[in-house]
């Protein structure tokens, strides 16, 4: 699963800032980087069937927080025993199919129902 | 400024919200930025014409990259390849990169892919704060073959982006609302005329729709709206009752996201209004998630490290999420805020 942030390349700037602001960059990089590590954390992902998809025997699992929906998606189809190519419609709470780089952990945080985040399943498109 | 006031549509369409409103929206709607696309000199076909490479639009914010496909399609094989070349392009291969190397959605509003590197370039060791990017063409390249699938998550379709955006509104419309009722209420003609206005860049036909499903504004002070405002009082307080159900202080929560320079993206329940029956600000909303960069305001309070760009505008932190949510929000429905080194300025 591709799951690390695309890399990225920091070109040097041959501009030479003054030192207030230069101190003051510093500390917003500093910031920068400790909110791009990556929260350890784990919530509970419940799947649901929807219609005439197949259910699973265990449908309960801790999903590390900072996966995106893709890896969720691509998790599930394994499961499933899905083929390349077969659809598979994924949504939270019965209503809409989240963004695919959008992380458990924001999905969680607003769409969590009794500490689960619910994604449903199905064959066939429905609320799309 | 006046041309935007309302003098380009029927007053009708839009009656329940005030014309400042309107204003702000349309100013959001007609946001453009400048995008200079070369072909990666590498994949040019032989028989390129290589002095004209290179292609500028002025692209709506609202849109998508694979919108613009089309054209950028039509002035490669009119001016650059030569027929053979032509003949054999297969746009469902294409993908874009910033200059740097930063692989870009095919999902994310052009808008928002702007506005998150002007950030990144001033985010970075050794920018001088001053070295902020300003209207200044974003660099693309244009790959013409083997798409990284994996990490662009989607197919470089218009249809394909045209779902994505259908997903982001109605999960704006779960955040605010707790369901998806006004968007799934819609007819599929309306659905799909929302999508159309965006493709074709039409004011009228996007909002004659997507008013039914954004936030109204009914300031207090306003004379065209003699109920008095939400800001102080919780939603069932309102004796009318009516007027207020759709108001942008009556959602759950505000479809809002900020914007890390590389990443992560954070997005959390937004309510309207605090606890203590103030609204919410961007300053509080700013604080809560990022203190390290927007320090709370008190005794011994570090200073602010970080600025908020939402649609091209640095945002003054004062402002009311629930206003940016009825007014500054993109056509998905959603406040989408880059945050970028530097302060305030």
């Amino acid at each position: 699963m591709a799951l690390t942030p695309d890399a990225i390349h920091l070109s040097s700037s041959l501009s030479a800032p003054d030192p207030a602001s230069d101190a003051s960059l510093a500390e917003g990089l500093a910031a920068l980087e400790s909110y791009k590590k990556k929260d350890p954390a784990k919530v509970v992902v419940r799947f649901k069937a929807v219609g005439n998809a197949p259910i699973m025997k265990q449908n309960f699992f801790r999903v590390t927080v900072s996966n995106h929906f893709q890896a969720v998606i691509q998790f599930l189809r394994k499961e499933l025993g899905w083929k390349a190519g077969e659809p598979l419609f994924t949504y939270i709470n019965l209503a809409f199919s989240p963004a695919p780089d959008d992380t458990i952990a924001n999905l969680y945080r607003s769409f969590a129902t009794d500490g689960h985040l619910i994604v449903n399943y199905s064959t066939t498109a429905a609320w799309g | 400024m006046s041309n935007f006031g309302g003098i380009r549509h029927s007053p009708s369409t839009f009656a329940s919200s005030p014309a400042s409103t309107t204003l702000f929206r349309r100013l959001i709607w007609e946001g453009t930025v400048p995008l200079e696309i070369r072909v990666d000199s590498k994949e040019l076909p032989a028989n390129s014409n290589r002095g004209l490479e290179c292609y500028f639009i002025q692209a709506p914010r609202v849109s998508y990259l694979p919108l613009l496909v089309p054209e950028i399609k039509r002035f490669l094989q009119d001016v650059v390849f030569d027929d053979e070349a032509a003949r054999l392009m297969k746009e469902e291969e294409w993908w874009f990169e910033s200059e740097e190397g930063h692989l870009l959605k095919w999902h994310w509003p052009i808008g928002l892919i702007y506005d998150n590197h002007a950030t990144l370039t001033t985010s970075r060791p050794g920018a001088s704060g001053s070295a902020r990017a300003q209207a200044v063409p974003l660099r693309l390249t244009l790959h013409l073959a083997t798409p990284p699938n994996d990490r662009l998550q989607l197919s470089p379709t218009a249809e394909a982006c045209k779902q994505a955006f259908m997903g982001q509104l109605k999960e704006a419309d779960f955040l605010r609302w707790g369901n998806t009722k006004r968007m799934t209420g819609l007819r599929k003609a309306e659905q799909d005329g929302m999508w159309e206005g965006i493709k074709e860049h039409n004011f009228d036909d996007y909002w004659r729709v997507a008013s039914k499903i954004t936030p109204t504004t009914l300031p207090a002070s306003s004379p065209h709206a003699p109920q008095s405002s939400m800001h102080t009082r919780p939603p069932s307080a309102d004796p009318q009752g009516v007027p207020d159900r759709d108001g942008a202080y009556s959602v759950r929560s505000v479809p809002i996201r900020l914007y890390l320079p590389e990443g992560p993206v954070l997005q959390d329940l937004a309510p309207p209004v605090l606890e203590d029956g103030t609204p919410n600000t961007l300053a509080d909303m700013l604080s809560l998630h990022l203190p390290l960069l927007f320090p709370a305001p008190g005794p011994g309070a570090g200073p602010t490290l970080a600025y908020a760009l939402l649609q091209g505008v640095i945002t003054p932190p004062e402002a009311e999420i629930a206003w940016l949510g009825a007014c500054m929000s993109g056509a998905d429905g959603w406040v989408n805020i880059c945050i970028g080194l530097g302060r305030n300025r």
